[in-house]
């Protein structure tokens, strides 16, 4: 899941104010998950912008819609229909949202409520942690399905490094020790062997210097 | 002046637990004051969401309170403590628009239920002074 939260109200406003007639758009998958952009909290973004205009006396129209997703065609295209009311989208989509809504709406503004962090999972509620960093190159099945890349504060392929405590990570007391982790659920599944294995540097190439990534498989092409 | 007119909108989420006759006990003040005061009552407090309390302002309620179980004796355990972060997080975020986090409150119904609903209104619209019209009410968008 990617996760997201949202700009303050000021940063808002701001990317707003130029325009009279906003629509807010949600998105019901990922940021609907770590409550930051589904239906409720367009709902509450559009009600405080609603009250904050009444207020102070200004004529704006504040409308809200929340879609499935807004990173897949099929879904934006709900907006269509409606989208020429508008002067300005605010959106409450991650950064993949807010692209791909303005790139099938050129000539409309599309502006973001949110600020998109990080791959991670809910660990409970209201609690999320970022457990991927999208590395290009999973190496999981080595590691006991703990990531050493993302969740060892070192990143340490061959860990670990010996400053833990009491299964706690030195460099921050309230996470666990990714290694302790690795090594406790190796041993439960009897297979200490991978950790005999040196792994090299990990290669950065597959996740970043050469512009935005992409996957394309032609048996899912129309 | 016409009492129904006067004074501030209020608008009261309660926890049906506190009061089991709230829907007869809840009428006369209703009648009283006709639109000036809006009863809502919730199975648990811990039904209370962000958004009920950002649409009651927004529908001109110049001031939303939150009426739980007393500490400790939610029905449901701990719904009392639920509805106290919600109002807590929603009162950060009608700040962010420049209203005053006290528009919202939420209220512990005193120890030794049940109480009545009505008499517990009554006392807090006598308080209500503290806090005057809504700037989201009275003025022309």
């Amino acid at each position: 899941m990617i996760t997201a939260e949202r700009k303050p109200i000021s940063e808002i406003k701001e990317m707003i104010a130029p325009y009279k007639k906003i629509l807010v758009v949600g998105c019901g998958s990922c940021v609907a998950e770590c409550a930051s952009g589904g239906e409720k909290e367009v709902g509450l973004l559009a009600s405080a912008l609603r009250m904050d205009s009444k207020a102070s006396g200004k004529d704006v129209e504040i409308k809200e819609m929340t879609l499935d997703r807004q990173c897949v065609y099929e879904f934006i295209d709900q907006l269509t229909d409606v989208v020429d009311q508008y002067d300005v989208i605010l959106s409450l989509g991650c950064g993949a949202g807010v692209q791909a809504v303005a790139e099938v709406f050129p000539k409309v503004h599309i502006v973001p409520a949110l600020n998109t962090t990080f791959i991670g999972q809910t660990k409970e509620a209201g609690l999320w942690i970022e457990n991927c960093r999208g590395c290009g190159d999973c190496k999981l099945g080595f590691f006991a399905a703990v990531c050493p890349v993302t969740r060892c504060a070192k990143g340490l392929f061959n860990g670990p490094c010996g400053g833990s405590k009491t299964d706690r990570c030195e460099v921050d007391p309230d996470v666990p020790c990714a290694w302790q982790l690795i090594v406790s659920r190796l041993e439960d599944m009897g297979r200490l062997d991978l950790l005999c294995k040196v792994h090299p540097p990990a290669d950065w190439s597959k996740q970043q210097g050469k512009g935005p990534r992409k996957i394309y498989r032609e048996d899912q092409r129309s | 002046m016409d009492q129904k007119n006067a004074g501030l909108n209020i608008s009261i989420f309660f926890c049906q637990q506190i009061d089991p006759n709230q829907d007869v006990n809840r009428r006369a003040l209703e009648r009283e004051l006709g639109n000036r005061i809006r009863f809502f009552p919730l199975p648990c407090s811990g039904r209370i969401d962000s958004l009920h309390l950002m649409r009651a302002l927004e529908s001109g309620a110049d001031k939303v309170y939150v009426i739980t179980c007393p500490e400790g004796a939610c029905h449901y355990r701990e719904g009392n403590m639920r509805a106290r972060k919600r109002v807590a997080y929603t009162q950060g975020l009608i700040e962010e628009i420049g209203l005053e986090g006290e528009r919202l409150e939420l209220i512990m119904a005193p120890a030794g239920l049940p109480v009545n609903i009505d008499e517990l209104a009554r006392d807090l619209l006598s308080s209500e002074a503290t806090t005057g019209p809504s700037p989201v009410r009275g003025k022309t968008a």
